[in-house]
C-alpha cells in the first residue's frame, strides 16, 4: 500500500504540472517546461539543427564558430568550444542551454554549478547519432514534429546513398587527414571513421582504439593507402596540404599521392555531426565509387 | 620604531591595493557593468547580476587572492626552511609534484571526498611531499643546504613530475584545455567549492606559521644554534615542511601550477621589511594575494579569451629569478 502511494507521489513529482523530465546524455536530469525562447547553443552543429529547426529566432547566443546558416554569424558569440565565456551566457539569460561533447567536461561541470538549463549532447560513435541528436532537441525544444521531418528528409538522402553503393565490390584504403598538415586522423570509435565507412571505403587507421591521433609515417606508407581525403575549411586550405603531401618526400612512394587520388572534402559539412553531415557522406561516396554516381546531382 | 612606521605605511598600502583590486575585479568582464549594476544587486537582487557578480567574479577574485596568498606563504616558509631566497613551491618542484598528484587521482576517477578533504588534494599532498623529501634529502649534505644542489635538483623533480602529469593527460584527455590548465594554471572555471577547498586550510597553516614563526627565526641561525637555543629544531622542520606543502598542493589541486608567485613575493617582502618572519609570513600572504589577483585580472582582459595566468605570472618571475641568480656571487 505504502510502496504504490510512493510510486504514486513519485509519479506526481516527476510528471505533474506539465513537467516532464528528461535525461541528457551524460545523465543529468532536465526539467521540461514550456518551449524554451532564448536558446544558446555550444556547438556549430547543434546551431545547424537548430536552424534547421525554425528555431533561428530563438537562438540568442552561438559559439564562435557557428558560421551556417549565415544568420548564425549576427547571433551574440559567448567564446569557443572549449573557452566559453560564462559571464556572456549568464548575462544572456538563457532558458535553454544545449552543450556538445566537443565542450569539455570542466566547463560542463562549471555550468551546472551555475544552475542554468543545461542539455548537453553526446557525439557519438556513428552517423546515426546525427539522426538522435536532432531527435533529442527536437524533444527538448517542443519541436518534435519539425524534428521527425528533418529526420525522415535525412534519412532519405542518406539510404539514396547507400543504395547507390550496394553494389560496390573494392573497398579502397583510404587515409583521412583531419588537421592540415601534419597526420591527424581518427580511430576507432569516432564518427568520421563510420562515414568512411559508409561510403564504403576502408580507413587505414579504424583499428585503432583512438578518437583522434596523430598517425605514424611509417605506418602509412606500410599502409600504403590508396586515397587520401584531406579535410579542409576551403579550396585554398586543401591546395596547402595537398602540396605538403606530395612534397613529402617519405610520401611519395604511397598509392594515393602517385596517382594523384588527393581530394578535398569540406570540413564544415564532415566535421561537425549536423544535418549537412549526410551530404558529406555522398560526397565522400562520389569521390571513392564515382562510377556509381553517374547520373548528375 | 622607523622600521614600525615603515611597516604600518605598507601595510596601508597593501590594502588599499587589496580593495581597488577587489573592486576592479568585480567592475570588469566581458559583460559590461558598472556601479550601478552592482548597487541593483544589492537593491533588488537581480538573479542575472548575482551570478555574473558573485558566482563567477567574486568567487574567481577570493579564489586567486587565496591561492596567491597560500603559494606565497609556502614560498615563505619554504625560504626560511631552505635557509634560501631562491626556494618557492615551483623552484623546489612542490607545484609540480602536486599537480601530478592531482591529475593522477582524477585519471584513476576517484572523485571523493574524506572527511571534507578531497582525495584528489590528498593526492596532491602525498606527491607533492614526496617531491619535497627528495629534494630536501637530495640537497642536504651535513647539515647545509647547496644552493645549487637544491635548485637542481628540484628542477630534475619538477621536470619529472611534468612529464607524468603530460604523459597522464595524452592518455585520457577530455581535451587539449586540460593539460593548458594543469601546466599553466588558471581561474577561469573557479567557484565557492574550491574556495571552501582552500580558505580554511590557508588559514589553519597560516595559523601554525604564525606560531611557529619564532622557531623559523631561531633555524635561520643554524639547527645547532636553534637546539641550544630551546627549539625543537627536529619536529618544527617537519610541521614546516608539512604545512608548506600542504599550502602549495592545495593550491595547485584548484587551479593548477602557476609558478613564480611563491618565489618572487617572499623575497622582496624580506627585501623590504627584513628577516623576522613572525612579520614575513603575514606580508608574503597579504602580497601574494594581492599579486595573483592582478595577475587574473590581466590573465582575463589582456586578450578577448582567456590567458593562462601561469604565462603572465612566469614572464614577470622568471626575469626576475634571473636577476636574483646574477646577484648571487
Amino acid at each position: 500500500m505504502l510502496v504504490v502511494f510512493l510510486l504514486f507521489s513519485l509519479n506526481a513529482v516527476l510528471f505533474g504540472d506539465q513537467q516532464k523530465i528528461i535525461k541528457d546524455d551524460l545523465d543529468f536530469p532536465y526539467i521540461l517546461t514550456s518551449p524554451p525562447q532564448r536558446i544558446i547553443s555550444l556547438a556549430p552543429n547543434i546551431t545547424e539543427i537548430l536552424f534547421d529547426l525554425d528555431l533561428g529566432e530563438k537562438v540568442v547566443g552561438v559559439t564562435r564558430y557557428c558560421d551556417f546558416p549565415e544568420k548564425a554569424l549576427k547571433k551574440e558569440k559567448i567564446g569557443g568550444m572549449i573557452d566559453l565565456n560564462l559571464e556572456k551566457i549568464i548575462a544572456l539569460k538563457p532558458d535553454l542551454i544545449i552543450g556538445f561533447r566537443g565542450n569539455p567536461l570542466r566547463i560542463i561541470e562549471r555550468l551546472r554549478g551555475l544552475h542554468v538549463p543545461l542539455f548537453v549532447l553526446e557525439i557519438g560513435t556513428n552517423l546515426e547519432t546525427v539522426f538522435i541528436i536532432i531527435e533529442k532537441i527536437g524533444t527538448i525544444t517542443q519541436k518534435e514534429k519539425k524534428a521527425e521531418i528533418l529526420v525522415e528528409s535525412l534519412k532519405k538522402k542518406y539510404n539514396k546513398t547507400q543504395a547507390a553503393l550496394r553494389n560496390v565490390q573494392h573497398e579502397p584504403r583510404v587515409f583521412l587527414s583531419i588537421h592540415g598538415t601534419g597526420l591527424w586522423t581518427c580511430g576507432k570509435g569516432s564518427f568520421l571513421n563510420d562515414l568512411v565507412e559508409k561510403a564504403r571505403g576502408v580507413n587505414i587507421a579504424g583499428n585503432i582504439p583512438r578518437k583522434w591521433l596523430h598517425y605514424n609515417r611509417e605506418q602509412l606508407i606500410h599502409d600504403n593507402p590508396e586515397v587520401i581525403i584531406t579535410l579542409s575549411k576551403s579550396q585554398r586550405e586543401f591546395s596547402n596540404v595537398k602540396d605538403w603531401i606530395k612534397n613529402e618526400a617519405h610520401l611519395k612512394g604511397i598509392k594515393a599521392v602517385e596517382t594523384d587520388r588527393i581530394y578535398f572534402l569540406d570540413e564544415n559539412l564532415a566535421a561537425r555531426p549536423g544535418p549537412r553531415l549526410i551530404d558529406a557522406l555522398e560526397e565522400l561516396a562520389r569521390i571513392l565509387h564515382p562510377q556509381f554516381f553517374k547520373e548528375e546531382r | 620604531m622607523k622600521s614600525r612606521t615603515k611597516k604600518l605605511r605598507l601595510l596601508l598600502v597593501l590594502l588599499i591595493l587589496l580593495v581597488t583590486g577587489f573592486l576592479i575585479s568585480l567592475l570588469e568582464g566581458p559583460v559590461e557593468t558598472n556601479f550601478n549594476d552592482l548597487w541593483n544587486l544589492i537593491i533588488n537582487n537581480d538573479s542575472t547580476f548575482r551570478t555574473i557578480f558573485i558566482d563567477l567574479r567574486l568567487s574567481r577574485a577570493l579564489l586567486a587572492f587565496l591561492v596567491g596568498a597560500s603559494l606565497s606563504l609556502s614560498g615563505a616558509i619554504l625560504q626560511g626552511y631552505f635557509q634560501n631566497p631562491m626556494a618557492g613551491p615551483f623552484v623546489v618542484g612542490v607545484s609540480s609534484g602536486a599537480s601530478f598528484g592531482a591529475v593522477l587521482c582524477i585519471y584513476l576517477g576517484l572523485n571523493i571526498r574524506i572527511i571534507g578533504f578531497s582525495l584528489q588534494s590528498i593526492f596532491a599532498f602525498v606527491s607533492g611531499f614526496a617531491i619535497v623529501s627528495l629534494v630536501y634529502l637530495l640537497s642536504q649534505r651535513k647539515g647545509v643546504f647547496k644552493v645549487e644542489t637544491l635548485l637542481l635538483t628540484g628542477i630534475a623533480a619538477g621536470a619529472l613530475a611534468s612529464a607524468l602529469t603530460s604523459f597522464l593527460i595524452f592518455l585520457k584527455a577530455d581535451s587539449f584545455e586540460q593539460a593548458v590548465f594543469w601546466l599553466l594554471g588558471s581561474f577561469a572555471l573557479s567557484d565557492w567549492n574550491q574556495i571552501t577547498a582552500v580558505a580554511p586550510y590557508f588559514f589553519l597553516c597560516f595559523i601554525i606559521a604564525q606560531w611557529l614563526a619564532r622557531d623559523m627565526n631561531l633555524l635561520v641561525l643554524g639547527d645547532d644554534v636553534a637546539q641550544s637555543l630551546g627549539c625543537p629544531v627536529n619536529s618544527v622542520r617537519k610541521i614546516f615542511l608539512a604545512i608548506s606543502t600542504f599550502l602549495a598542493a592545495s593550491s595547485v589541486s584548484v587551479s593548477g601550477i602557476i609558478g613564480f608567485v611563491g618565489l618572487i613575493v617572499p623575497h622582496g617582502i624580506r627585501i623590504l621589511i627584513g628577516p623576522d618572519h613572525r612579520h614575513l609570513f603575514l606580508f608574503s600572504s597579504l602580497t601574494g594575494g594581492i599579486v595573483l589577483l592582478y595577475s587574473d585580472l590581466l590573465a582575463r582582459t589582456l586578450l578577448q579569451g582567456e590567458l593562462p595566468i601561469g604565462i603572465i605570472t612566469a614572464v614577470v618571475g622568471a626575469p626576475f629569478f634571473i636577476y636574483l641568480l646574477s646577484q648571487r656571487r
